[in-house]
Formats: C-alpha cells, sequence, structure tokens
C-alpha cells in the first residue's frame, strides 16, 4: 500500500470500515510512515472536534411529539376509509397552519387565512363557475383537478376559507377551542398572547392548562410565555406537572423575566426537595446576579423551617 | 470510533427525585393518556415478543403494537430529524410525517429489509428534501428556526451543565460548534446525510447505502468527499 492509498482509506480506517486485509496493510504502513502517521493523527483531531455540534431533543420535544403523533393518529383512524383517500400530511398540517376551515366554520382571531388564487374557466366549453363565487371566497388548497378530454371540460375540487367570527364568553367551550387552537398554531406572537391570557384564566380545566405548560416550554415569544406562567401560578402548589414546567422554566428559560416570575412563583413550594435541588444550582452557578441572591435567600428561609 | 465523542446536552435535563411526568395525564386520563399508560401496559404484555410479531401485529391494524414500535425508534429519528434541521419545528414536522407515512405503508412492509432500514429510508428522505430546500436560502452559522419562523442561535441557549464554571471553555466549545456546523452548512444534502449517519449516528457504510438507496461504494466516496471538505472549511475558519 503506498501512502496515497493509505491516506484514501484512512477515513475508513477510522470507522473501523476497512476489510481485514486491507485493515493490515494499511497499519503495517502506519508502523513505517511517519508522514501517514501524522496525517492520520489530524484526522482524529477533526474527527474529535466534529463532534460538536450536539444538538439532543429534550425528554419534553420528544414527549410533545408522542403526543401529537398520537392526535395524528386517532383522526387518521378516524376519517372514514382514509385508507383510500390520498392523505398527505404535510399539506394537511401546512393547511391546519394557514387554512382551518376544514370541516365547520373555525375563527382564529384577527387571521385572514388562505391562499388567494383565481381560476379561471377554460376557453371553451361551459363554465360552471361564476367568477364571483371564486374570486369572492379565499381558496385555502386544491384538492384535485380533472380534465375530460372529449368535452374540453376540466373540473377543479377546491376548499374555501370562509371568514367568519365567534362570539360567546370564555366559558363557551366552542370559543375556548378556538383560543386553544391559537394559542398553539397561531404565528402571530400577538394574537397567541391573547389568547394565552384570556385561556390562563381558565387553568382550573387540565387540558387548558396542559397548553399553558406547551406555551411555557414552547413558545417562542417570551411575552406569551409569561403570560402562560401567570396562568400556572394557582396551580404550582397542587399539581406536580406544572411545578416541573415553573422549575423548568427557571432553570432553562432564556429570558430573565420569565425566570425572574418563575422563582417567584416557587416561594410556596421551596420546601418541595425537587425545587430546593434547582435552586442550589442557581445559587452556585447561575450568571443572573438577582437569580443568584433570591435562591440563596430562599434556601435560607427553607434551612430556617428545618 | 468518533461516535462516541458526542456529547450529549439535555436540554431538558431534570434534577433528581422526581421525573417529569410529560405525558400520563393524572386527572382526565384524556388524549395524552393515551402514550404512556398504554404504552406501558403495551410494553408488559410484548416485552419477551419479537420485533416481526410487533410488525405483523401493526399490519393487521393493531394501534397499539404500532405505538410500540413508533417508542422503540422515536428518540433516534427525532435526534436526527433535529441533528439535520437544526430547528425543532422542522424536527417535529418530519418526525410526524416520518411515522404517519410508515403506519399509512406498513403493508407495504415485506420484511425484505430490517424495519429500522426501511424507517430510516423515510426519514432519510424527509431530511433531503428538506435539506434540498433549506439550501437555496441557507447562509452560513447554524441558526434553529423557531415555529414562528424567527430564528434563534440554538448554540447560545443549549447550556452544558458538565461544562461547570468555565466561561472561557463553553465559549470556545460555542465556537468550535458554530464553525462546525457552518461547515456542515457547506456540504451538499447527500453529503451531510452520509457523514450524520457515519459520523454522529455510527451506521455501517452498508446500512447507509440501502437506506439511501445507492451502494456501499458510493456512500464510502461521499464520505470521504465530505470529510475533505468539512477538514478544509475548518482549516479555511482558522
Amino acid at each position: 500500500m503506498n501512502c496515497e492509498t493509505v491516506k484514501e482509506n484512512l477515513v475508513l480506517h477510522s470507522y473501523g470500515e476497512l476489510a481485514d486485509d486491507a485493515r493490515f496493510e494499511l497499519e503495517q504502513h502506519l508502523e513505517r510512515c511517519p508522514d501517514c502517521m501524522r496525517e492520520r493523527q489530524a484526522l482524529r483531531e477533526f474527527q474529535e472536534q466534529a463532534a460538536l455540534p450536539a444538538l439532543e431533543p429534550s425528554a419534553s420535544m420528544l414527549a410533545a411529539a408522542r403526543i401529537r403523533l398520537h392526535d395524528a393518529l386517532d383522526s387518521a383512524e378516524q376519517s372514514a376509509g382514509w385508507r383510500n383517500l390520498v392523505f398527505d400530511p404535510m399539506a394537511w398540517l401546512r393547511q391546519v397552519r394557514f387554512s382551518p376551515a376544514l370541516a365547520s366554520a373555525i375563527l382564529i382571531i384577527g387571521f385572514t387565512a388562505g391562499v388567494l388564487t383565481s381560476f379561471t374557466a377554460i376557453p371553451r366549453g361551459p363554465r360552471s363557475v361564476s367568477d364571483d363565487s371564486v374570486t369572492s371566497a379565499a381558496v385555502a388548497g386544491i384538492r384535485g383537478i380533472s380534465h375530460d378530454p372529449s368535452t374540453n371540460s376540466v373540473q377543479i375540487k377546491y376548499d374555501s376559507v370562509v371568514p367568519q367570527s365567534a362570539n360567546g364568553s370564555l366559558d363557551d367551550p366552542r370559543i375556548e377551542q378556538l383560543l386553544v387552537y391559537a394559542a398553539r398554531n397561531q404565528q402571530n406572537s400577538g394574537v397567541r398572547v391573547e389568547s394565552v391570557d384570556l385561556l390562563s384564566r381558565k387553568c382550573s380545566n387540565p387540558q387548558v392548562r396542559e397548553l399553558m405548560m406547551y406555551s411555557l416550554r414552547y413558545d417562542t415569544n417570551p411575552g406569551v410565555r409569561l403570560k402562560a406562567l401567570g396562568g400556572l401560578q394557582d396551580f404550582v402548589k397542587s399539581d406536580l406537572r406544572v411545578r416541573d414546567a415553573v422549575v423548568e422554566a427557571l432553570l432553562y428559560d432564556s429570558n430573565p423575566g420569565v425566570r425572574t416570575e418563575a422563582i417567584r412563583q416557587l416561594q410556596p413550594v421551596v420546601a418541595d426537595g425537587s425545587v430546593r435541588a434547582a435552586l442550589q444550582i442557581l445559587a452556585d452557578k447561575d450568571s443572573n446576579n438577582y437569580i443568584r441572591q433570591e435562591s440563596k435567600r430562599m434556601l435560607a428561609s427553607v434551612a430556617g423551617i428545618q | 470510533m468518533p461516535a462516541e465523542f458526542v456529547w450529549s446536552l439535555q436540554v431538558g435535563e431534570r434534577v433528581p427525585q422526581r421525573k417529569l411526568a410529560t405525558v400520563a395525564d393524572e386527572e382526565t386520563g384524556g388524549p395524552t393518556a393515551g402514550f404512556s399508560q398504554r404504552g406501558a401496559m403495551v410494553s408488559q404484555a410484548l416485552s419477551r415478543v419479537d420485533d416481526n410479531v410487533l410488525i405483523r401485529e401493526a399490519q393487521r391494524g393493531n394501534r397499539a403494537a404500532f405505538e410500540e414500535l413508533v417508542r422503540q425508534y422515536d428518540q433516534a429519528v427525532l435526534r436526527l430529524a433535529l441533528r439535520l434541521t437544526a430547528s425543532e419545528a422542522d424536527a417535529q414536522d418530519i418526525y410526524q410525517e416520518a411515522f404517519l407515512k410508515a403506519y399509512r405503508n406498513l403493508t407495504g412492509f415485506r420484511f425484505e429489509c430490517s424495519f429500522y432500514t426501511w424507517l430510516y429510508r423515510i426519514v432519510t428522505n424527509l431530511c433531503l428534501d428538506h435539506m434540498r430546500k433549506r439550501k437555496v436560502r441557507k447562509e452560513d452559522g447554524p441558526v434553529t428556526v423557531a415555529s414562528d419562523g424567527s430564528e434563534i442561535n440554538v448554540l447560545d441557549q443549549v447550556s452544558d451543565d458538565r461544562a461547570g464554571s468555565n466561561p472561557e471553555r463553553d465559549l470556545m466549545r460555542r465556537e468550535l460548534g458554530r464553525k462546525i456546523g457552518a461547515a456542515l452548512n457547506r456540504l451538499t444534502p447527500r453529503e451531510r446525510m452520509v457523514f450524520e449517519l457515519k459520523h454522529y449516528q455510527g451506521l455501517k457504510l452498508r446500512t447507509i447505502g440501502e437506506m439511501l438507496h445507492t451502494t456501499e461504494e458510493t456512500a464510502k466516496n461521499t464520505l470521504f468527499r465530505a470529510t475533505q471538505k468539512l477538514r478544509g472549511s475548518l482549516t479555511e475558519m482558522r
């Protein structure tokens, strides 16, 4: 084996992918050739460096993914004859995000949906769709297009979004449902803040609480996260999952305002071992002065009780 | 093997004592209870059951069997998707689409390869599609796209508890991570995929070839090219 071949095979060798005879030859060569040894060293260093970045999905990310999948499987099962439908999940997901009018009229607060496209009827043949009805409704997605060459007519099936509004009190389950949808899916953070704010008054409902925890963990907007946190504060004592979510926010949230609020909310449950363990870490290592001091103070107050 | 050097930084790493009950819904037993409670029961019932039996059961429409199958592979799938897309939202979407596709096409699985390979074929295809679409807009730097479209630098947010209080080392690691992320982005989607599967996931080149519908030889060459390119990029960036 000459140096050139060796250099080509070093990569494979480093991953244990060389055949036994080639491996033997290569290792023999390395013993005699300082040049190639150096190359192997350089390769090793590179491979060690390439260990970063290390992105690992968190336990909660995995759990959230499982829940979503479970829900999707549920709806997949429920739609009659689903196996025969051409079901494209990606398009369906996108549709759900942008155009919610799938079954009944659903409102996204302050949101107009759909891709506005206009279709003209084919040049010859009867017009079965009037221009008015196409342009006045927002076309959300095209389901199918079929063309009959004998009559040269084209049939287009499409979904349309009809903007609607729903009125009701917060107790109305329909309103609640819409708010939950808005809080999870709405791209406009202002709308999400509003929905979460309204829903935060209904945290006695465990499903709403679930949503608050989801928003606290995943929402990218700190204002939304703060609102979610606000809604959860009454349940920090009674619901362990809420407590865990708040501790998690305290430890990992990127926004200092959220963390400050989180630590404040944990005051009544500072006796909890899990909370104290978190405070211990923060008291030692946190870069934020206020958080560090508060953690120390809270730990000291517990020590006093004991 | 270099795959051992991957430091895993658990963003959700928990303090001890109580594990976050992320799925079990104690109160209502609503939809969230499905995976955890059923998962536990199914695990017990099927713990000694062979993978193939699980697959056949799932093919017959047994939802619990399918969900058990999912649990065996889904963490790896999510990790792969997250690493390749560097976006939590995209990774979740790919996860969802992959398993739904698997569910729909399960009856077409004829045991001619392992379920793992079959599933990964679906996942890698989805990831490749995603990478190709992003390629057009992509610049250097590992940025994560959050679910509302804004960009956050995930490497700034990930903190490594094990690094201790050594901010200089943290900074260096983050810098290095950034550089490598940038270098990875310069690879073609296929090169990136092969490197990911070999270097980070530790798969054999032959398996990688099977998953990507190509030969082992092609996979080898792709790996070699990817390594050269990466080394070149890193030297440039010094």
